[in-house]
């Protein structure tokens, strides 16, 4: 019947109305309910509710937690409000590197949350395959990296327009903001109003990221960031992915790191509650002092946003830097694992991609 | 082919302890077609005319012009026939006495109708019931017929049956056919008609002069025919351990339709809705939910509209408890208005019955609160109504005095109008 796709787009169910999941695998890009209610043992509709008792059924996208290495680990979660999670999150790392973005569906357009997920994986999959190999002149090296920040926008933001419906009259829409941590340097971007913050250990914490957003505006037209934020257009976006994207054009930042810290990576149902650097990691720190892990981390900054309303779809990711040892110039130190990682790769443009990043840095 | 849509107006958000969600589900079909041509089978037609020797020349007249109007309305292709009552029911056309009791319609019935109905004559009693029997009688006497209307027209009371033989009569035909019923003059009862109308999902409405029969007739067989949709079933479930307080039509009219369901599984209850043309309806439905923890969310209601096994559209109806006031302590609009404008028609009822009965006191004050809600809720047809009948002193705190001489039409006009409600402003 057709008018359940509206509530269950997409989803293909065997004719027992199974639904399973490879083990290890991610979750899907669409909502998927268990077959059995958790309350009463009765069916879950496809419409996500028990037929017998009305227990709605948690799909596989309200929570999960990813951490692709130990020193890495994101959790996102649908909140207390909202009906869907049409946040996102893509993470991939392993001891020397890694990548993690965070999308933020617009809960107005249509398939938000399918278009959000694909655009986190499509971003992840540009800035973990392309590795610009070799140091080159620290100008040149930056304007590679730069490079490789916007394609991974111009990515996600296909796999938005690929997701969307041609007839839809309110095409999916998304924010985007990611960071890559590699040899010595925290690379991040964003579009919209999803944040990246660097929290130093040692040094002043900052919002490494750029909203474009009214609130953002009215800041730079001179209004306190608290009043700025607190207004009724604050969350109206400027810039965002999808078919009716007006501006692609991403905030990027280049980091060096100088001092071991912590790296945030969230949406706004989290940095709503606490936006000024300074005051997000005095929260930081109150989650560290209960529990030090990445994994612990995120979980908590995720219940904290829940215990503040959880308003919103939430997400957090958080790695730990440490320096000089885990950091340090990956590239000559370990040659054997460059290699691995370009095999892993099977996204042929990336290669090529790669291959060109090396015939800009000639100086090697 | 018929495009149903539903939309559920509700606030989802229940108090620590609250049980009972309320939400109004929008009902709207588009592309209906033409009775008895969307191939789901063919429809059927009765014009009932009260010929008792209440009717005036100029009434019966009038009835005889609306009734041709009305014949000449009907759909080719449609079976159709003329009922004449008065304390018996008389099959003016087709002249049969066995057989088929319907024909389909064409040029030739059409004129031979007309002649039939130009030869009605005023005579005799009134016996309503037994007219609804013999309409029964005929649909069933045509197995083909998936969708069932009919047009009463009456003047009088209806003297020559008891409240039990009418009520056996009426119970018989419910989910039969549906039927549309006016009364000319002011010597009908309201409540009598309105008890016909509503137990057969139709209409009821006072025709103030014999002059605009003909336009009203013409008029209801036309939405009859705009009714591409013979039959559909309002259908809801509700979770185990649930229980269902009331659902009611509350829009375009009020109709409670809490006593008229029957049971399709163990938690899920079918309620009549008849024949859908392109058109939209509310429905008010509150469940009561056993009480869960704060942070639980669950369905409240799956609201669908069927033809048969088929669903055609569903409306989901939630619960999520908090503990944030902010959000379980609105109301939604579409809730309040309509829970406004039920009891309105309540209250108009009520206070014309307590007047009815020289009840002063209770008929100022039902009436005083039907002034009220009237314009809280922006219902100015009920207000303009309601101001021939009592004076308004203060419209905002529902101070009134009952008018003294009233015109019986007046009456009878806010009556039977109120259960027609507006829908919400803005």
């Amino acid at each position: 019947m057709s008018f359940f796709k509206r509530y269950n787009p997409g989803v293909e169910w065997s004719d027992e109305g199974e639904v399973t999941l490879p083990i290890g695998s991610e979750p899907p890009l669409f909502e998927v309910y268990p077959s059995l209610c958790v309350s009463c043992l009765g069916e879950v509709g496809i419409d996500g509710y028990c037929v017998q008792c009305g227990q709605k059924a948690k799909s596989l996208r309200d929570h999960y937690e990813q951490s692709p290495t130990s020193w890495m680990a994101g959790v996102c979660d649908i909140g207390l409000i909202h009906v869907r999670n049409e946040d996102a999150l893509a993470l991939q790392g392993d001891e020397k590197r890694g990548v993690m973005v965070v999308c933020d569906g617009v809960t107005t357009s249509d398939n938000s949350d399918v278009a959000s997920m694909a655009a986190a994986r499509a971003a992840r999959e540009v800035l973990w395959t392309t590795n610009p190999k070799g140091t080159g002149t620290p100008s040149s090296r930056a304007a590679v990296i730069e490079a490789t920040l916007v394609r991974a926008v111009e990515a996600a933001n296909q796999a938005v327009v690929g997701h969307t419906d041609p007839d839809s009259m309110s095409p999916a829409a998304s924010t985007i903001a990611f960071a890559v941590i590699d040899a010595k340097m925290i690379a991040c971007a964003n579009l919209g109003d999803s944040r990246v913050y660097w929290l130093p250990d040692d040094g002043e914490p900052i919002c490494a990221s750029r909203d474009h957003s009214l609130a953002q505006d009215g800041i730079d037209a001179g209004a306190k960031r608290a009043e700025a934020e607190a207004s009724s257009f604050a969350h109206t976006i400027t810039k965002w992915l999808g078919r009716d994207a007006v501006d692609l054009d991403p905030y990027t930042n280049l980091i060096a790191i100088e001092t071991p810290g912590w790296l945030i990576v969230c949406s706004d149902g989290l940095w709503n509650y606490v936006s000024e650097a300074v005051d997000f990691a005095q929260l930081v720190q109150t989650c560290l002092a209960e529990d030090s892990t990445p994994a612990g981390l995120a979980t908590r900054l995720v219940n904290w946003a829940n215990e503040q309303g959880g308003h919103d779809n939430i997400t957090a990711a958080c790695a730990r830097i440490e320096v000089p040892d885990q950091l340090e110039l990956p590239a000559e130190a370990d040659p054997e694992a460059e290699t691995e990682r370009e095999i892993q790769s099977d996204n042929a443009d990336s290669l090529v991609e790669t291959d060109s990043f090396e015939t800009t840095t000639p100086n090697e | 082919m018929a495009v149903f849509t539903s939309l559920v107006y509700q606030n989802e958000f229940l108090a620590d302890g609250n049980t009972d969600v309320n939400a109004i589900v929008r009902i709207e079909c588009s592309e209906a077609g033409t009775a008895g041509q969307t191939g789901v089978g063919d429809v059927g037609e009765i014009i009932i005319v009260d010929t008792s020797a209440s009717m005036s020349l100029v009434n019966m007249q009038a009835a005889k012009d609306a009734a041709m109007v009305a014949v000449d309305t009907i759909v080719d292709g449609t079976f159709f026939g003329v009922i004449a009552g008065n304390h018996r029911p008389y099959l003016a056309f087709p002249r049969v006495t066995s057989g088929p009791g319907l024909v389909r319609m064409d040029p030739n019935n059409r004129q031979l109708a007309k002649r039939a109905i130009a030869a009605f004559r005023a005579d005799g009693g009134t016996a309503i019931g037994s007219w609804l029997l013999l309409a029964r009688a005929l649909f069933r006497s045509i197995p083909s017929l998936a969708g069932k209307h009919v047009i009463l027209l009456t003047d009088g009371e209806n003297h020559n049956e008891s409240v039990p033989q009418l009520d056996n009569a009426i119970r018989q035909c419910l989910g039969e056919f549906q039927a549309d019923c006016r009364g000319i003059g002011v010597q009908w009862q309201v409540a009598e008609i309105r008890k016909i109308a509503q137990a057969l999902l139709g209409t009821v409405d006072a025709i103030p002069s014999p002059r605009e029969l003909p336009g009203v007739f013409q008029e209801l067989i036309a939405r009859s025919m705009a009714r591409g949709v013979p039959d559909a079933q309002l259908r809801m479930w509700v979770p185990q351990g649930a229980q269902t307080v009331f659902v009611r039509q509350v829009s375009p009219t009020v109709e409670d339709l809490t006593h008229r369901g029957s049971g399709v599984d163990a938690l899920t209850t079918s309620y009549p809705t008849g024949a859908w043309g392109d058109e939209s309806r509310d429905y008010h439905i509150c469940v009561r939910l056993p009480a869960r923890a704060l942070g639980t969310e669950q369905l409240a209601a799956r609201v669908q509209l069927a033809t048969g096994t088929a669903i055609l559209t569903q409306g989901l109806v939630k619960a999520k408890w908090s503990a944030d006031p902010s959000l379980t302590a609105q109301i939604s609009p579409e809730v309040a208005h309509y829970t406004g404008q039920t009891e309105l028609a309540s209250a108009i009822q009520e206070g014309l019955a307590a007047r009815a009965q020289g009840d002063a006191v209770t008929a100022t004050q039902k009436l005083g609160r039907a002034v009220q809600l009237a314009a809280e809720t922006g219902n100015a047809e009920a207000t303009a109504r309601l101001g021939r009948v009592v004076e308004v002193t203060d419209a905002a705190t529902g101070t009134v005095r009952l008018k003294k001489n009233i015109d019986k039409a007046d009456e009878m006009a806010l009556d039977t109008a109120s259960t027609k409600t507006t829908r919400i402003r803005g």
